[in-house]
């Protein structure tokens, strides 16, 4: 494991049952997340980026352990996550929080800020009363609320400020790595763009450690610095940022980078339009993009899956155009 | 004026709430141009539904209750219209899609069912006939035979393959932008002039929505349709609309040609609606959001409604509701900032 790393995917399967038949039986598995393995560097950001379906929102819950992986480890400092007892996961949640996509759903609406706030602080550091007080108005001010914030119920605050709650409840307990899923897809983009700055200041004041999972590729381009893709269940690229903008290999990337609506009206980028859309049954042999895939197909597309192999200093593709390091 | 298909003029709509009116378009002007895809854009709460409800009279009244202002169609002012001939109005010259492709079709009828049902409430129409009694005229059988097979017809103009096989499914047999490609399928069955379309590709992946967004645009060549798009999205504007009208709390501030909005946004708002989107330019950090909050329309700030939260401001702003000021050619913008060279 790399010394920088903080946290390290391998090898990573959840699959759930399919149950059918006439005793509703299990018949089979849908495969969610299917053999993928990644890295985050401390102090960095992941992006994990795919359509509905693909399996992005599972790596996120398989992290925090919310739903337990089928196979694969998760490293994070070294510690394989997936071997855990519950009673040592439960300490471990302090270090890892999440931020979920639908900001109000995600609050409790009977709690008030304080509360909500202050629950993480009271389970996890026993702490109460006054001191619990002082630090969730500290807490409130980091992420931009104030004081008088502190007794209101979450459906006195628009979506902005619900997000806003939602950060300095997993803040509380001074985690390390933060798994985003969707932070702002609810939110507008006034509203949007202050709360990536917000993250954004966050992250290098308090040195955290992202992975941010996400379908806009605009906001992934502005906060990440790696990013994975992510097709029914299987990473098919990893690069840093730049590289997978500009120099995209895989043909599923280069596709979704195209259609990206730029606001711009002069851009004159050239579309590339997907055939289908993204079915969940894929094929049973060859690269599970292969049905969609506009690019030039060689005869492996059908037959062999693709494995992720390195290409130039760390851009990780899977397709079979791009050979090179096969 | 017969260049405009769509005139909105100084549209004022009030929702009665238990907390008071809520003055929820406050003054909106809009034209539409005969061929022209027209982008209505503006955040969440800011009227842009429901300017694009109030267009087929779809707001139900009350709560709603529209007090001032008129909406043209080809002169023809469809707020005066009795509901009768509105419902044939709508038949005949209107198109809607929304949002959200799954909650309007019914989960219980296969797409046969409904799209042929929206062809037959068009044929009736044609004819003079209500609805309901379509049935007992002596042709019925042939008319439901024909609208299968026109029903088919825009099953493969709308791009689904296997049309003539895939009719028979229900709707939850088909993906969203499957879904979404049947309800366009539904809004061109009556042969629209307009088609107002909300938020169309705002639940589906970017993949398809840039083939929903083709679909549209090819419709638009191949049909004469007018489009009145309405989204949030500014990439999605900048890609498919040729005029833009952005909005905000209730009123139209700005209108422009898309290519002159984006090269010279004039009002505060714009300006500050296209900072917060990352572009591939964007830097770390230099993502600009705008401060403060949209304004609760029940007590909305007098004078112009973004006073509150433009860097600009001024004493006039805080008193006086910004005019019409024209910029260049078509381009024209709400805000005092733009007076004297009115």
């Amino acid at each position: 494991m790399p010394s920088d790393a903080l946290l390290e995917v391998r090898n990573l399967k959840k699959y759930f049952p399919v149950h059918g038949g006439l005793l509703n039986r299990k018949v089979g598995d849908f495969k969610a997340v299917d053999d993928v393995s990644f890295i985050v560097p401390r102090g960095k950001t992941l992006g994990l980026v795919g359509e509905s379906g693909s399996g992005k929102t599972t790596i996120g819950k398989c992290i925090t352990r919310l739903i337990r992986p089928t196979d694969g480890e998760i490293l994070f400092n070294g510690v394989d996550l997936t071997k855990l007892n519950n009673r040592d996961m439960r300490k471990m949640r302090s270090e890892i929080q999440m931020i979920y996509q639908a900001p109000a759903a995600s609050l409790n609406g009977r709690m008030t800020v304080g509360q909500i706030v202050g629950e993480p602080l009271l389970l996890h550091e026993k702490l109460k009363g006054a001191a619990a007080r002082q630090r969730v108005l500290e807490l409130l001010h980091v992420v931009g609320l104030k004081e008088e914030h502190y007794y209101r119920y979450p459906h006195e605050f628009s979506g902005g400020q619900q997000q806003r709650i939602g950060i300095a409840r997993a803040l509380a307990v001074q985690p390390s790595f933060l798994v985003l899923d969707e932070p702002t897809s609810a939110l507008d983009v006034s509203v949007q763009a202050q709360i990536l700055n917000l993250l954004q200041d966050l992250q290098d004041r308090f040195n955290l450690t992202y992975l941010f999972i996400s379908h806009d590729l605009g906001v992934v381009r502005y906060v990440c610095d790696e990013v994975a893709l992510l097709y029914l269940g299987k990473i098919v690229e990893v690069a840093d940022v730049q590289t997978i903008f500009e120099e995209p290999k895989h043909p599923y990337t280069q596709a979704l980078i195209s259609a990206i609506p730029e606001p711009d009206p002069t851009d004159e980028k050239e579309e590339i339009i997907l055939k289908g859309d993204l079915s969940l049954s894929k094929p049973d042999v060859g690269c599970p993009f292969a049905p969609r895939c506009h690019a030039a197909k060689v005869s492996e597309c059908d037959t062999i899956e693709p494995p992720l192999v390195d290409t130039d200093g760390g851009h990780r593709v899977a397709c079979h155009l791009h050979p090179e390091a096969v | 004026m017969s260049d405009n298909l769509l005139d909105i003029q100084n549209l004022h709509l009030e929702f009665h709430t238990y907390d008071g009116v809520a003055k929820v378009l406050a003054g909106v002007d809009l034209t539409v141009r005969r061929g022209d895809v027209v982008g209505l854009v503006g955040e969440t709460g800011c009227g842009k539904s429901m300017t694009a409800l109030a267009v087929p009279r779809l707001i139900p009244m009350p709560p709603g209750k529209i007090t001032a202002g008129q909406v043209l169609f080809n002169g023809e002012d469809l707020l005066a219209k009795p509901d009768d001939a509105m419902e044939q109005f709508r038949a005949q010259h209107l198109g809607m899609i929304f949002q959200d492709p799954t909650t309007n079709l019914n989960p219980l009828f296969t797409i046969r069912e409904q799209l042929v049902d929206a062809v037959l409430y068009q044929r009736a129409n044609d004819q003079r006939v209500p609805g309901r009694w379509l049935g007992w005229l002596p042709s019925a059988k042939q008319m439901r035979k024909e609208a299968y097979d026109r029903a088919v017809e825009l099953m493969r103009l709308v791009g689904i393959p296997d049309g003539d096989k895939r009719i028979h499914e229900y709707p939850h047999q088909f993906s969203g932008g499957m879904r979404q490609r049947v309800l366009i399928a539904m809004a061109l069955a009556g042969e629209p002039d307009l088609l107002i379309a909300d938020e169309p590709t705002t639940a589906l992946d970017v993949t398809i929505q840039a083939q929903i967004l083709r679909l549209i645009k090819s419709l638009v060549k191949q049909f004469n349709l007018t489009v009145l798009l309405i989204t949030h999205n500014l990439g999605v504007v900048a890609k498919t609309c040729e005029t833009v009208a952005v909005m905000y709390a209730g009123r139209v501030i700005e209108k422009a040609p898309v290519r002159e909005l984006f090269k010279n946004p004039q009002h505060p708002y714009t300006q500050g609606l296209i900072n917060a989107v990352p572009t591939k330019y964007t830097q770390r950090g230099g993502l600009e959001g705008i401060p403060g909050l949209i304004p609760n329309l029940i007590d909305a700030p007098p004078g112009c409604r973004f006073h509150p939260r433009c860097p600009h401001v001024m004493d006039v702003c805080r008193e006086v509701v910004p005019g019409e000021f024209w910029i260049a050619g078509e381009h024209s913008v709400y805000c005092h900032l733009y007076g004297d060279e009115a």
